[in-house]
């Protein structure tokens, strides 16, 4: 891990081509939605064309006659808000999902994709959102898992090495994924594809799990990808920052259909998020969705003013920027000292400590891995500790008893939510309650009538949109999985929130909404603890900031004060 | 899986409030399938049954008389069905509780040997009015089954050994022990009567101390074992629906983070489910013995643990759906116990009840199959 002192740069500053080495050919008409003209010369015939596309599921138009050109040797981006289409389209070209209408041309020749082996052998690869590596298995295992034949170790090791080596992605083969940061999964998940030498990769959404200066290596990775090999990257992303600095073209869709194609050099962060979200957006969420932090730094004052370059300032009302620190009030939780192994006796906490007043955000910033899990795990009595000590309200908590931290108020919103946040083959009502069951017991009888009731009143409070709340969470999507938590965790009122990385993963508008609730959980008075990855979140909702690094908080500012160069050295490790 | 089906079905919904519209298509085959391959897959069955028996040189169609005598054709015969069902809906309904919480025990054949053990043990030589003795061996199995199963939550928990494993092995444990019992003077076998050869078996249980039985042979007659059976399926499918016991340990089951952030302890509730199943699976040894043998002997067991297992993975982990998949295996066992008696090898019978229970279980897993299918192609 090493310290990104450009931390006050914009997000992504990957290493992208002056213009004109991309292989752009002069007046190629780019936009217009559905446009089919012959656009490509002979010289540059799309490795993809998907034409007139058109998929429907039950009611929903996942995409509707949506058309996609991409080249070879260059990046194309592929803009939207969860639910608009993007995935779908990409299944599509994969073989996973049968398209309704529309034809598919790879390198000049119409195929049908029937399933994902065949999208194989046209060497469409793709890296999805969720890994899908197993555990416990080495690195090189992952790697070869799925081919056929016998398993050569000293052959597949020696290729994740050259494939490594090749694209600069330094991964271990003999590593057990287990121990691998995220930003090494997802290395690894991109050694699979690159192995089999694909003409055309799919990245889904690849940042959303790492750090700044892991963003920048990827696209560093990419580049090289398309650049040497002359090979076709799909990226497909609702962090503008990254389309602007990363791609080379840029299809935007929006409910299913394309709304815009445009030449990156031709458009700017501004007229891409009005684009994709189909109207302006206020400044702070749209600074704080695409990681933009120019947006955010104006040393010496709490409450920046004005506009930037990028973003236009709609005057933010719905998301109003952090004040400075409001009174403090007395101090809600309490870590003194805090040192903690995991089970296979890796120091995860050493000897950190920190203090959460009533009404304030504390942000903890930090590179992945530095121990913010340990502290979420921690808060949720789910780490027990060694040494130190966890006070709530001044009262000593004992950290892993089951319930421990829950009982003596602690409310978290994990950040894996789906897989230790709630219980996904339960029904939205049962989640809703499962924390606090006295509310709805009596006598050890759980009462129909009162967890409907609950219910009920939580979704139409949080907005939860559910076909009924005897919906199981499976069928939710990630949003409102993630809003069914958020509901639970407040509506035990508790005296402090933990949110660990409560956006990753979520649209504008589910982050919009986010940003929205932490803000209004601080104004009632609830100290709110927001540990996240994404400085841009830190610094869109903190009042304070502290940084983390190696298990142990290592300086701590108030937002005012915030100067980015300095936190980035302090992330990184070094005294600041 | 959990991963990729979270993958698959969280992108489609827009973010709009309106709940999404109940998708309509048009039937298919597939859709009126379920009885239509259950009568497939047991057609089937019978099919290939009837040609082994056929092989081994015996009638098919009287071999299947006999099933049917044995199990159906009259009172007695039904009564006998119902009388198997009884403790393979106890091993069910305890194998039920174990997997709710995530634990799976398969080591009820052991427990429910010691349970009966234990059983025979309070029955044979405690003193005192037969009801009040008869109350306590049964008691006393249920307990010695907890303490059987207890022994593998306490590996789990103290030394993190598989609970599969540990009560798989704790069968063989079981089966030595209770051997050597029933084979000491000084402990379960019978006592010498002048001029007669003991063999490895314990004493009838007095007569005060058996199970009540309904109705006389030979018309319709059950023992009372089937009722406590129920009124505890009853109970349970109760408690895990309806309290928040029953709530903490589904929890447990299905994510035991979020079931311990939650202060669902692991050990209290997932340990208290494994004892249960025990409690269960000794208690079906208990009514074995109280109620049909009277006393033990080798192979007392006769894999009623195993079937009950069984009963519970067909009846899918449901109490309430345990009941009739009970009778069924029940009625089987009763059939083959009588085709067993018409000369038809007795592997050929197990190889029939095997047969059985795979067409039983078939539609299940095929759908199980078809819905990961789709699941995965949407």
């Amino acid at each position: 891990m090493r310290p990104s002192p450009q931390a006050s740069d914009t997000a992504v500053t990957a290493s992208r081509p002056a213009p004109d080495t991309v292989g752009e050919p002069a007046g190629a008409p780019l936009d217009g939605p559905a446009e089919h003209t012959g656009a490509a010369s002979v010289l540059t015939v799309p490795v993809v064309q998907l034409l007139g596309i058109g998929k429907r599921f039950g009611a929903v138009r996942a995409c509707d006659d949506v058309s996609l050109r991409v080249r070879a040797g260059e990046i194309h981006g592929l803009l939207g808000e969860n639910g608009a289409g993007k995935s779908t389209l990409m299944k599509i070209l994969l073989g996973l999902v049968v398209p309704d209408t529309g034809r598919i041309v790879l390198r000049g020749s119409e195929t049908t994709i029937a399933d994902p082996s065949a999208a194989a052998a046209h060497g469409i690869s793709m890296v999805h959102q969720h890994f899908s590596l197993v555990d416990r298995l080495s690195v090189w295992e992952n790697v070869v898992l799925g081919d056929r034949g016998r398993v050569d170790r000293d052959r597949a090791r020696k290729s994740v090495r050259e494939v490594g080596d090749r694209y600069g992605l330094r991964v271990d083969p003999d590593a057990c994924v287990e121990d691998l940061s995220t930003g090494e999964r997802q290395r690894v998940e991109i050694v699979k594809c690159l192995r089999r030498d694909p003409g055309v990769l799919i990245l889904d959404e690849p940042t959303s799990v790492l750090t700044l200066e892991e963003s920048r290596e990827l696209f560093t990775v990419l580049r090289r990808v398309v650049a040497d090999e002359g090979k076709a990257v799909i990226l497909i992303s609702h962090k503008l920052d990254e389309i602007v600095h990363a791609t080379d073209r840029v299809t935007i869709m929006r409910q299913g259909r394309v709304v815009a194609r445009r030449a990156t050099a031709d458009t700017d962060v501004r007229a891409l998020a009005r684009e994709m979200v189909g109207r302006e957006l206020s400044k702070w969420t749209a600074a704080s969705a695409v990681g933009a932090l120019d947006a955010l730094i104006e040393p010496g004052t709490g409450e920046p003013t004005g506009g930037t370059a990028v973003l236009d300032v709609r005057e933010p009302e719905a998301a109003p920027a952090p004040k400075p620190r409001p009174a403090a009030g007395e101090v809600r939780l309490r870590i003194t000292d805090a040192h903690a192994r995991a089970a296979d006796r890796r120091p995860l906490l050493r000897g950190l400590s920190l203090e959460v007043r009533a009404g304030e955000i504390l942000g903890i910033a930090g590179v992945e891995g530095n121990g913010q899990a340990a502290l979420g795990d921690l808060l949720s009595s789910l780490l027990p500790l060694d040494a130190g000590r966890v006070e709530v309200c001044g009262g000593a908590v004992a950290a892993g008893r089951p319930g421990a931290m829950h009982a003596a108020g602690v409310g978290v919103v994990p950040e894996d939510r789906h897989v230790s946040g709630c219980v996904l083959d339960m029904s939205v009502a049962e989640n809703l309650m499962m924390a606090d069951l006295s509310s709805v017991t009596s006598r050890g009888l759980l009462s129909r009538r009162r967890m409907a009731e609950r219910a009920r009143r939580l979704i139409e409070e949080f907005e939860i949109a559910t076909p009924s709340p005897d919906t199981p969470m499976r069928q939710l999507s990630g949003g409102n999985q993630q809003k069914v938590v958020l509901a639970r965790e407040l509506a035990g009122r508790p005296q402090v929130l933990v949110a660990a990385q409560p956006t990753r993963g979520l649209d504008i508008g589910a982050i919009e909404y986010m940003t929205e609730r932490l803000h209004a959980a601080a104004r009632e008075g609830i100290a709110v603890l927001l540990l996240s990855t994404e400085l841009g979140e830190i610094l869109t909702l903190s009042h304070r900031v502290a940084v983390i690094h190696r298990g142990a908080v290592v300086g701590e500012m108030d937002r005012a004060d915030v100067d980015t160069e300095r936190l980035g050295l302090m992330m990184g490790g070094q005294a600041a | 899986m959990t991963s990729t089906s979270g993958t698959l079905i969280s992108e489609p919904p827009p973010a709009v409030a309106a709940p999404e519209p109940v998708e309509r298509r048009r039937p298919r085959l597939a859709d009126l399938g379920t009885p239509l391959l259950y009568l497939l897959s047991l057609s089937t069955a019978l099919a290939l049954a009837g040609l082994l028996i056929a092989l081994v040189g015996q009638s098919p169609w009287d071999a299947a008389n006999a099933m049917y005598d044995g199990s159906l054709a009259d009172g007695a015969a039904i009564g006998q069905s119902i009388d198997q069902a009884a403790p393979l809906l106890l091993v069910a309904v305890g194998s039920v509780i174990a997997a709710r919480a995530g634990i799976f025990n398969i080591g009820q054949e052991g427990q429910l040997l010691v349970g009966a053990a234990v059983g025979a043990a309070i029955a044979l030589f405690t003193p005192g009015p037969g009801p009040l003795v008869l109350i306590l061996a049964l008691l006393g199995a249920a307990v010695g089954g907890a303490l059987w199963a207890g022994i593998a939550a306490l590996l789990f928990y103290w030394r993190g050994v598989a609970v599969v494993i540990s009560t798989l092995l704790l069968i063989f444990v079981a089966n030595q022990a209770v051997s050597y019992a029933v084979n000491s003077p000084s402990l379960l076998r019978e006592k010498a009567v002048a001029g007669q050869v003991t063999t490895s078996q314990t004493d009838m249980l007095a007569e005060s101390v058996w199970l009540p039985r309904i109705g006389e042979y030979p018309d319709f007659n059950i023992g009372a074992g089937i009722f406590v059976a129920l009124v505890l399926a009853v109970g349970t499918s109760l408690v895990l629906v309806r309290t928040r016991l029953g709530f903490r340990l589904r929890m447990l089951g299905l994510n035991p983070k979020a079931a311990h952030r939650a202060g669902v302890g692991a050990v209290l509730v997932g340990g208290g489910a494994l004892l249960a199943s025990g409690a269960f699976a000794g208690l079906a040894g208990g009514v074995m013995l109280t109620g049909n043998g009277h006393r033990m002997q080798d192979g007392f067991a006769d894999n009623v643990g195993f079937d009950g297992l069984l009963v519970a993975l067909v009846a899918r982990d449901k109490p309430m759906l345990a009941v009739p998949v009970a009778l069924f295996f029940g009625a089987l066992r009763a059939g083959g116990g009588f085709l067993s008696a018409t000369g038809v090898p007795r592997y050929i019978v197990a190889v029939v009840t095997a047969l059985m229970v795979l067409a039983t279980v078939f539609p299940a897993a095929y759908a199980e199959v078809r819905r990961r299918r789709t699941a995965g192609a949407a």
